[in-house]
């Protein structure tokens, strides 16, 4: 039952992520889609996939985004 | 359980077509570049959606399993390991395009594709 | 000597990083980068030809089915993967020296790059493992971007994003396309996938190995620069530097050849993939010598007659005979050393004059005569004089087409070939013949001798191809049986 709940957390957080008008939250929200893709993948049966897109996905990314942003603007305008 | 596979393919569709989407359409900058992150996302849950197998093990072979019974339930490592590749190549195009932004929003002060990215010979014709 | 296989893609990546890491050291970067640049054309020289097996795993055996598997990631090394690693090396030397030559204090990052790039081009021509060719294909797409964004030209930087950005969209399609490759036949090993493709153990008109098809092409028409990219692909040519533009460009032909070549094996029993590459590679050769003709930067209008004779390549491959396939791969090879000639050749006058447009250019021809004369004999073999290499190919590509049954193909090459003249005509009269425009100074102003050197050195291979082209072409057409 939890990859459905999972599956549905990825696409929603992606979508809300690339409406949001305040940038600093889209980046919070791709940090959401990319932990819950580290879980899909642990049931995938893929633990090793699975680690590496926990840090990835749900830290390093989220923090690229977030840094570019603070160096240029928040506001999505 | 093939309920699961086809949602883990449809959610991969969903990213790839969000992705495409964005790329494609939306103006600012770094929201293109969070649209392309999700294109590689989806095609990286392909790619281990093909390993996967319903009601398989994890494909480590521990001490003390049989190991016919682990070559016929574990699921197929190959893919797992070329998604590994493909999440760190992913990252590291996304720093790259997020630094060249903050190069060009120095220039040009804005996030706007249409005003940053505008075809460069009009640009060469303006500053004339 | 078959150790030396994998030294050819490790000997570029260390030297790569070595430099990155000791760049303060300008002296020492300067005398090591040298070293290396002449051990790359020499190392596929002294090699023999044969298979390497990363990690000793050799090919298994199915007891049951009789096939043979092969678990490692395999690089294959025959007669053209040796010439074309030699054309590229040599290139890479004599863009490292010019570079080397013409500034004092030199910078390791750009030095990083382009060894990068020829490690890429060289471990994706080598492999037969589809998977390990997209991973170098997205290193080569770095290195080419930061090769565009290093170089001192205006606007260098949004060209450098806007391909980055369609890369970023093309790469993630051709791996989902190795996706669905992978779902099929279970393996990325090319030589494995081909061998379940002929044997019928996949069916070849199932929509799945369609749209794989669709997705591998897609990221190969956006490697290559053919339509609908050839804007973007003569763009990033006309804003890095000259030598740089020189090196993009064998990238360029090298990663088209590699991934068509890989597409061939795979796909050639679908009537559908020969007449996709044939339709794009008749629309890159009309378009690219049309947009050249309404350009008035040079760079540009060099950049667009590349994607122009990019077309050619596809043209002789997408005919699928032996002999037609022969011919393209001799065409890619002369291509890599013509446009060469001609990027680094423009260059040394855009260093003369500090100008790019045409319209504003004239008489050079008084000023710099060697130069002036060495760049009429390149654009010469791109357009298809004999007696020069681009000549021969382009006579091979003709004959293909009329023994295939298509004299319209064979037509609309000559004419290409021939607007391909035209337009290199009209731009050499305005900038060397024509008289000087008064406010254009010329006095004092000397092209660096690297360059003439580097001009030179590939003058006479194309010279020398277009005499013997023999020498070239049995070794390429033993290798395309070996592929049929």
């Amino acid at each position: 039952m939890i990859e459905f709940v999972l599956c549905i957390i990825v696409i929603l957080s992606a979508i809300l992520a690339l409406i949001q008008k305040d940038l600093l939250k889209a980046a919070i929200l791709t940090g959401f889609s990319g932990g819950a893709l580290a879980v899909l993948f642990q049931i995938l049966l893929a633990p090793d996939v699975a680690l590496t897109q926990a840090i990835v996905g749900a830290a390093i990314v989220p923090v690229f985004i977030a840094l570019a942003v603070k160096k240029t603007q928040r506001s999505d305008s | 359980m093939a309920q699961t596979q086809l949602a883990i393919l449809l959610t991969s569709a969903a990213l790839i077509i969000i992705g495409l989407y964005s790329a494609i359409f939306i103006d600012n900058i770094i929201k293109k570049i969070i649209g392309i992150s999700f294109i590689e996302e989806g095609a990286n849950l392909f790619i281990v959606a093909i390993g996967y197998k319903a009601g398989g093990v994890v494909p480590i072979l521990m001490p003390g399993m049989d190991t016919s019974w682990f070559a016929a339930n574990a699921a197929y490592p190959l893919p797992f390991g070329l998604v590994l590749t493909s999440i760190v190549i992913g990252a590291s195009t996304l720093a790259v395009m997020l630094a060249l932004v903050m190069v060009l929003y120095r220039r040009y002060g804005t996030l706007s594709t249409k005003v940053m990215l505008a075809d460069t010979s009009k640009q060469e014709e303006y500053n004339e | 000597m078959n150790e030396l296989i994998p030294l050819m893609v490790i000997v570029p990546l260390m030297a790569a990083l070595l430099i990155s890491a000791f760049s303060k050291l300008n002296k020492v970067t300067k005398i090591f980068a040298f070293v290396v640049a002449i051990c790359l054309p020499l190392i596929p020289l002294l090699s023999n030809y044969g298979l390497h097996y990363f990690g000793g795993y050799e090919p298994m055996l199915d007891n049951v089915t009789g096939i043979m598997y092969h678990p490692a990631i395999t690089y294959s090394f025959t007669f053209l993967q040796q010439i074309i690693i030699c054309a590229v090396g040599l290139l890479t030397f004599l863009v490292i020296f010019i570079y080397l030559t013409k500034y004092k204090k030199v910078s390791g990052p750009y030095l990083f790059l382009l060894f990068l790039g020829t490690a890429a081009v060289t471990a994706m021509i080598l492999t037969d493992d589809i998977f390990h060719m997209f991973v170098f294909f997205e290193i080569l797409a770095l290195a080419q971007v930061g090769i565009v964004a290093a170089s001192s030209i205006d606007f260098s930087y949004e060209m450098a994003l806007k391909y980055m950005i369609l890369g970023s969209i093309g790469s993630p399609i051709m791996l989902l396309g190795i996706g669905f490759l992978l779902a099929l036949t279970g393996s990325v090993n090319v030589t494995d996938i081909a061998l379940a493709v002929h044997t019928g153990l996949i069916d070849a008109t199932s929509p799945v190995f369609l749209l794989s098809l669709a997705l591998i092409f897609f990221g190969w028409l956006y490697a290559s620069g053919l339509p609908p990219f050839h804007t973007i692909k003569s763009g990033i040519y006309s804003k890095a530097e000259p030598h740089g533009a020189a090196l993009l460009q064998s990238f360029t032909v090298v990663s088209m050849i590699s991934i068509v070549i890989i597409m061939f094996r795979i796909y050639s029993s679908l009537p559908i993939f020969e007449v996709l590459v044939v339709f794009f590679s008749i629309l890159a050769m009309i378009l690219g010598v049309s947009l050249a003709l309404t350009q008035t930067d040079f760079r540009r209008m060099i950049g667009f007659l590349a994607v122009g004779e990019l077309g050619f390549i596809g043209l002789g491959i997408g005919l699928g005979t032996n002999f037609s396939i022969t011919a393209g791969l001799f065409q890619a090879l002369n291509e890599i050393i013509i446009t060469a000639l001609l990027f680094i050749g423009f260059g040394a006058v855009v260093h003369a004059t500090n100008e790019v447009d045409t319209r504003k250019l004239g008489g050079i021809l008084a000023y710099h005569p060697k130069v002036s004369i060495m760049l009429l004999i390149g654009g010469l073999a791109m357009a298809g004089v004999p007696p020069l290499s681009g000549f021969q190919s382009k006579l091979m590509l003709v004959q293909a087409s009329l023994s295939c049954g298509f004299p319209e193909i064979s037509i609309l090459a000559i004419m290409v070939s021939i607007a391909t003249f035209v337009v290199f005509v009209k731009t050499y009269y305005t900038m060397f013949l024509k008289p000087k425009p008064n406010d254009l100074d010329l006095e004092g102003k000397e092209v660096p001798k690297s360059m003439v050197f580097a001009m030179g050195v590939l003058l006479i291979i194309i010279i020398l191809l277009g005499i013997f082209p023999d020498v070239v072409t049995s070794g390429i057409s033993n290798f395309v049986g070996g592929i049929l």
